[in-house]
């Protein structure tokens, strides 16, 4: 009885032919298929994703045949030269956009103040939102995962010490652990690499607190029972059995959290602490933009709307994929 | 009764949390190598012996874990009992002391004294501003599910979810303080101190000046509880609305006004409320942005010039402050559960 049920479980996993199933990965997609808004998400983080693959690979290109000039001169326009500008900071040669005065279609959105083109590290941009976005949401989501289903999963005293731990870290909000975690562990060299790792421990806490809930009511099906009773190890049944039939709300959350981990790097570069110059970053950009709001408001405008377009794909599809998840909703 | 030993209940379960945030955040301070004189002292010529001056001064120069108890101030009570070696140590965070600020040579709780009230003033006035508009909006999206009216606070809500609250800042500044000179860019008035202290004759023109200066800031904090909140109430509204009493209470013929007030509206408050308590942490993420684009004296513009300027106790109070903050607020959150749901019973015996 127990074992057909998972075997059940496995078949709708699998989207089984011929079963009304109203679970599993293929029913999944049709719904969001079916789904406008849930559609339009994906685009949007096809997009995104794309640039950002696009521009890496091309700058590792131009990385690895500088010299060229053709690389250089985006090079050039991306990152600043250190032998043409020795002190960037001092030569003012900023540009507004083409639609203002003293603007040109050569810059269409202008450059900033070391005469880069704007347009360029928008897009370039793309890369540290996209990749932190989601490496840093999956480092707390692997933590979350492990220490919520350990918990749950054993109980007792393991519950009771992972859960106030897991308490106290969420109790500190996550700007300023991650603000205080990139600052002091770097050794006040703050660092993007220091930033994924800052975010990934901020957020274990969400992920921790909504697997171990599920875990609680999955170590109870039958056919944990039953792996249990045939003697599987622990171990096992937490990584074939509880963790996958738990997963499909954690799963929700991550694209919705990647969407937070934006907004949480954004801020922290615009204060300083994230991605350091002369990478280009679209908070980083905000924190430049922010000491020219008099003379040219037009260059805040274009990082934040970046910003927006990309948190506002990762949101659509979240919600896409919670309603199609949630069997409640049909 | 029960709710006041609810309440003293829940401040015990979070003693555990308030002494975890202070190691953790010790532990994380003094992760950095080196220590805070020589940081202190980078640019100056100083002998070994200042520096050990400096260092017996502060502590410094003892261990750790020593550093720590010193710091958490069960040293300064296991002195007080007469333990032999903590005899004479000083007052830590129990005895209300949170340490001293190298850089602005005071006391830590003087300062936070000074720079939590504007935080807070900025906090409260963001969710007021948040609850204000979200629920309204909500309970209509409800009642017009579907409609063009739900659509747009859809909308709405999808923009304020995904937009960074410092960006919104710099967007309000440029367009009202800078194009349109309408408000001020930057600085709060506070209430509470005398008006001629800012130039002004009355009190009433201070309460003015105080919510010009507070408008930006607060749409700005405000925008993305606005819209989670405005979410939560929207989805709530509509499953109160799908209940079988409301639909009996159609039956009978009662106005749909009434129901929406009386039968609908409280019960869907829980949710608003568990959230407002969860998002106590981003706002207040959000307030230190906040505060630096608007360059307003608070706990948050303290903690980043704490870090910018390597000061250890001074970080690590702010943000134990800032942790502490939150706890007492999720408390605060949940006893209120029991004035809007008199069926939660708080672990009473029937």
């Amino acid at each position: 009885m127990a074992i057909g049920e998972q075997q059940t479980q496995e078949d709708s996993d699998g989207g089984g032919d011929g079963v009304e199933a109203n679970v599993g990965w293929r029913y999944t997609l049709d719904k969001i298929k079916s789904d406008a808004t849930a559609r339009f998400g994906l685009y949007v983080i096809a997009a995104v994703a794309t640039v950002a693959i696009v521009t890496t690979i091309d700058a590792n290109l131009s990385r690895l045949t500088l010299g060229r000039v053709e690389d250089f001169a985006l090079a050039e326009s991306v990152w600043y030269h250190p032998e043409r500008h020795p002190d960037p900071g001092t030569t003012e040669r900023r540009m507004p956009p083409f639609f203002v005065e003293g603007g040109s279609l050569e810059h269409p959105l202008g450059t900033d103040r070391n005469g880069r083109d704007y347009i360029s590290r928008l897009v370039y941009g793309t890369r540290i939102s996209f990749f932190v976005g989601i490496v840093a949401t999956a480092l707390g989501m692997l933590g979350g995962v492990l220490i919520g289903a350990v918990s749950g999963y054993y109980g007792g005293w393991i519950d009771d010490v992972l859960m106030r731990a897991v308490e106290t870290l969420y109790a500190i909000p996550p700007l300023v652990l991650v603000i205080v975690f990139t600052v002091f562990v770097s050794g006040g060299d703050p660092d993007i690499t220091y930033a994924v790792f800052g975010v990934g421990i901020a957020f274990i806490p969400v992920f921790a607190r909504l697997i171990r809930s599920r875990v609680l009511s999955v170590r109870e099906m039958d056919y944990v029972e039953a792996a249990r009773a045939t003697g599987v190890k622990d171990r096992d049944i937490l990584r074939r059995h509880v963790i996958p039939n738990s997963f499909a709300p954690v799963l929700v959350l991550a694209t919705l959290q990647i969407g937070v981990t934006i907004l949480i790097v954004a801020g922290l570069s615009f204060l300083g602490y994230g991605a350091q110059p002369p990478t280009p970053d679209w908070g980083e950009m905000l924190r430049i933009s922010h000491q020219y709001m008099h003379s040219n408001p037009w260059m805040s405008i274009w990082p934040g709307l970046a910003i927006l377009i990309t948190i506002m794909g990762f949101n659509l599809f979240g919600d896409g994929l919670q309603d199609a998840l949630d069997p409640r909703i049909k | 009764m029960g709710l006041l030993r609810y309440t003293l209940n829940r401040v015990l379960q979070s003693i555990p949390v308030m002494f975890g945030i202070a190691v953790i955040t010790f532990l994380l301070v003094n992760s950095m190598p080196g220590n805070p004189v020589d940081i202190m002292l980078a640019e100056q010529e100083a002998s070994p012996e200042l520096i050990a001056a400096i260092e017996a001064r502060y502590g410094l120069d003892e261990p750790l874990h020593i550093q720590f108890l010193n710091y958490i101030g069960l040293s300064w009570i296991l002195g007080a009992v007469g333990i032999p070696g903590f005899v004479g140590s000083p007052p830590g965070i129990l005895q209300g002391d949170l340490g001293f600020s190298m850089y602005y040579e005071r006391p830590v709780a003087d300062l936070m004294l000074t720079r939590l009230p504007p935080t807070l003033l900025l906090m409260i006035s963001a969710f007021a501003f948040a609850i204000a508009t979200a629920v309204p909006l909500g309970v209509l999206a409800a009642k017009r599910r579907n409609q063009p009216a739900d659509h747009v606070s859809r909308v709405v809500a999808l923009i304020g979810v995904s937009t960074p609250s410092f960006w919104i800042g710099i967007m309000l500044i440029i367009l009202f303080s800078v194009q349109l000179g309408w408000l001020p860019s930057g600085r709060l008035v506070y209430p509470w101190r005398d008006p001629s202290h800012y130039g002004l004759t009355s009190q009433w023109e201070l309460y003015y000046q105080t919510v010009r200066h507070l408008i930006l800031p607060m749409v700005a904090l405000g925008t993305l509880q606005m819209a989670t909140i405005m979410r939560v109430e929207r989805s709530s509204m509509i499953e109160s609305l799908q209940k079988e009493y409301v639909q009996l209470a159609r039956a009978y013929g009662v106005s749909e006004r009434k129901i929406m007030r009386k039968h609908a509206f409280r019960p869907s408050q829980l949710p608003v409320v568990t959230l407002i308590g969860l998002n106590l942490t981003s706002a207040i993420g959000g307030a230190v942005l906040i505060e630096m684009v608007f360059s307003i004296n608070g706990m948050g513009r303290l903690l980043i010039q704490a870090i910018q300027t390597h000061d250890y106790q001074l970080t690590i109070g702010t943000t134990v402050v800032i942790g502490f903050v939150f706890v007492i607020g999720v408390i605060i959150t949940d006893i209120s559960y029991a004035y809007i749901d008199p069926r939660v019973s708080y672990g009473e015996e029937n």
